[in-house]
């Protein structure tokens, strides 16, 4: 841990995340206040209905990942110095549960600034939650960790139960809120009336968790007691139970599993590959291409190769986030007969949802990125232009589909002209590429020194020149001409400066480094 | 011919190459050793067009850089590198494509027999283990019919067999005039294949070495001799070879 700090504080990206979280736990509490009061919630009541909803998910959540021996993460160093050596497979356990404690203190004294500040909740009931979050919370969701995950008398039977038990929970939990959603209707009144009623409190566990965070904040009843005390003999039960159990670390063997899988989907990730999940490996259907030409053209048939064998073919994420985007701004624009809010930026409303969703959604690096990884991108003697060309191709087509998904049913619906409605297609697809060469530039600028983060902020921070002067581009040609000349122009400008990082990176091709 | 003219390479503020130079004449196999961390890696990475560098690569005359030179040989990396959906067999028609070699099926059959993975050519990358990714790795170099091949590390991971039959491949290569240069600090494997060794630690080339020069002497005494280290293996023990 020590050395990590050392490490950490070397880099500049360290301070740019200890700047950024100073300024989540100093200002963001004042913008959710007015937030929270606009909702009717900056009271001690919304605080126990932001925590309540955060523990319907997260105690279930936990409970399945135990009871399947996951949502601990070991990494390969732990399983070759930890687990053969002296140490009891107990505290083994504890080590993995402690390692987030950091976080965990962290995330508390975010909830104890913004109890103060967005929700107006006393100083001393605030220090009685962050003593009872960091030591009660933590004590007995160790104890329910040692006994679902390092048990040994518990089957895969068992374990299945317990997995059912959990989702039973949750079950309930939605089954109450239909129940009351047919009683009281559908506002934000009915839910926070909802999350703060009796029946919620008596689900075991969860329920139980929830009282104690009414008796907390809000003060005593009868029921909020009943609870407490049900919570507290399970705190004792479970604490003693964890404390008695016999653990002679027959998890190992799947804890091991986990850490393989985690390193490898982490290692994946970081070259950019997000589709690897956890513990499940990449299924590929059968397929064959027919290759042509040589050289840098084999990158665009290999990658065509995959993009066949792949369940979805070149359509991922990205792709329905596209189809979903293009679709609520048509329904949008037709019940709001306008743009509403957006009325200002008139024409430009798609552009703008295409610039939010190619800004936000990452996934466009994937293939590219991981081109850039691989030895035999560089080794390939072709020139660096082509091998570009046929590196990006694909995702360029890719592209073309999401920016018809996005584009045609909002314009179709705006009454936008035919060539208004492929210029904004042409807009997407250059943005698009536009994001993939800014990443090449990035890489070429920033090499190894500020890390893959680093990387891609100067990535944002590159494809924001590039859009910030599209909007000049259409600012002008809107004053100039019109909605077909703003337009165009925005294209132009943006064209212009995707084809000057695409030049920069063709150039710098051989400045990147595969290690 | 591989030729290397001051090759220097930096990571931050560390000096991983430093004016490192050496030349493997056409049809030798030319040994890069050095304990972990001398640069080796570093060096066959450089030459490989990998890493950024300053000094000069000559492969068959050319710059390492150029399209030709590019054309005319072939690296193994330390850590294969494969492709999650692609069959063996595909990552052998994407290689010969990407260099524009006619992809033989007689050759291919060859290989895939010599290294044992005939029976394996359908597997996909992701489903290969370590010891068979470097076989695959290995095929992949050997299929575009190199004049040089760089190899890093390449008995890392093989099996018995599979490592006699790359000494052996390498032999014949050799022998059809290839240039071969292999990164290693594996003594023992590369004792009957070398006919050039260059000694390195720190990131400099401590001693240049022809077979021919050592008359009686034994590489392991060179190595040890050069770099100053004991030898602590038994039956390693004796004199030091005299520079």
């Amino acid at each position: 841990m020590v050395n990590r700090i050392k490490i950490a504080l070397r880099k500049p990206v360290t301070y740019f995340y200890v700047a950024l979280f100073l300024f989540y736990v100093l200002f963001l509490p004042f913008s959710l206040r007015v937030f929270a009061a606009q909702l009717g919630g900056d009271s001690p009541e919304g605080m126990v209905t932001v925590l309540t909803v955060m523990a319907f998910w997260m105690i279930p959540g936990n409970l399945i990942a135990y009871a399947k021996r996951k949502g601990l993460v070991y990494r390969n160093s732990d399983v070759h110095f930890l687990f053969p050596s002296p140490v009891s497979p107990k505290r083994v356990l504890l080590y993995a549960h402690l390692k987030t404690l950091v976080a965990q203190v962290l995330m508390n004294v975010f909830a104890a600034v913004c109890g103060g500040v967005v929700f107006g909740v006393s100083l001393w009931r605030l220090a009685v939650y962050f003593v009872f979050s960091l030591v009660v919370e933590n004590l007995l969701e160790g104890s329910i960790m040692i006994l679902l995950y390092g048990s040994e008398k518990l089957g895969e039977k068992q374990r299945a139960m317990v997995v059912k038990g959990a989702y039973g929970l949750l079950l309930v939990l939605v089954a109450m809120g239909v129940y009351w959603y047919f009683q009281e209707g559908l506002s934000l009144q009915a839910a926070a009336s909802f999350l703060h009623s009796d029946m919620v409190k008596m689900v075991p566990v969860v329920g139980w968790y929830i009282g104690v965070l009414h008796l907390l904040f809000l003060g005593p009843d009868a029921l909020n007691l009943a609870v407490t005390a049900a919570y507290g003999i399970l705190f004792l039960g479970a604490v003693l139970a964890a404390w008695r159990m016999k653990c002679t670390g027959a998890f190992y063997e799947d804890a091991m599993k986990f850490a393989e899988d985690y390193e490898e989907v982490m290692k994946s990730r970081k070259q950019g590959d997000n589709q690897k999940r956890l513990g499940k490996k990449q299924k590929f259907g059968k397929a064959r291409v027919i290759w042509k030409g040589q050289g840098a053209r084999a990158l665009f048939y290999r990658q065509l190769l995959e993009y066949k064998k792949s369940k979805y073919f070149i359509f991922d994420t990205s792709t329905f986030m596209a189809l979903a985007a293009g679709i609520g701004v048509a329904y949008l624009y037709t019940r709001e007969r306008g743009s509403g809010f957006f009325e200002t930026f008139g024409p430009f409303v798609i552009p703008m949802v295409s610039g939010y969703l190619i800004f936000v959604f990452t996934a466009l690096n994937g293939k590219w990125a991981k081109e850039l990884k691989s030895p035999y991108t560089y080794l390939i003697p072709d020139s660096a232009f082509r091998k570009l060309m046929n590196a990006t191709a694909m995702q360029h087509v890719q592209s073309l589909v999401n920016a018809c998904l996005i584009t045609v049913p909002g314009g179709v619906v705006m009454g936008m002209a035919p060539m208004e409605i492929l210029l904004c297609i042409v807009f997407y697809v250059v943005l698009s590429a536009n994001k993939l060469y800014a990443l090449a530039v990035a890489e070429v600028v920033v090499g190894a020194t500020l890390g893959a983060f680093g990387r891609q902020l100067l990535q944002l921070f590159i494809q924001g020149i590039a859009i910030s002067a599209a909007v000049v581009g259409g600012v002008i040609g809107m004053a100039v001409g019109g909605v077909l000349q703003g337009y165009l122009l925005m294209d132009v400008f943006l064209s212009l400066f995707t084809f000057i990082f695409m030049v920069i990176a063709a150039l710098n091709f051989y400045k990147i480094e595969t290690a | 011919m591989l030729e290397v003219v001051g090759l220097s390479k930096k990571y931050g503020k560390t000096l991983a190459a430093d004016q490192v130079s050496f030349v493997v004449p056409a049809g030798k196999v030319g040994i890069l050793l050095g304990p972990n961390g001398a640069g080796k890696s570093t060096v066959i990475k450089s030459i490989a067009g990998l890493l950024r560098f300053s000094g000069k690569v000559l492969i068959q005359g050319q710059d390492s850089r150029d399209l030709e030179a590019k054309r005319s040989f072939a690296y193994v990396p330390e850590i294969p590198y494969m492709y999650d959906a692609l069959t063996v067999r595909e990552h052998m028609e994407f290689i010969t494509r990407a260099y524009g070699v006619e992809l033989d099926e007689d050759e291919l059959k060859a290989l895939f027999e010599r290294f044992e993975l005939w029976d394996k050519q359908d597997k996909l990358g992701n489903e290969l283990s370590k010891g068979m990714m470097q076989k695959v790795s290995i095929c992949c170099a050997l299929i575009i019919r190199p004049k040089v091949i760089l190899l890093d590390e390449p008995m890392v991971g093989l099996d018995p067999g599979a490592i006699r039959e790359l000494k052996a491949l390498l032999i014949e290569l050799r022998e059809q005039g290839c240039t071969i240069l292999i990164s290693t600090h594996m003594l023992e494997m590369v004792k009957e294949l070398w006919d050039v060794t260059f000694v390195m630690e720190k990131g400099r080339i401590r001693g240049s070495y022809a077979r021919e020069d050592l008359g009686n002497g034994d590489l392991d005494e060179l190595y040890f001799s050069v770099t100053g280290h004991e030898q602590t293996a038994e039956g390693n023990g004796g004199g030091t070879w005299e520079q």
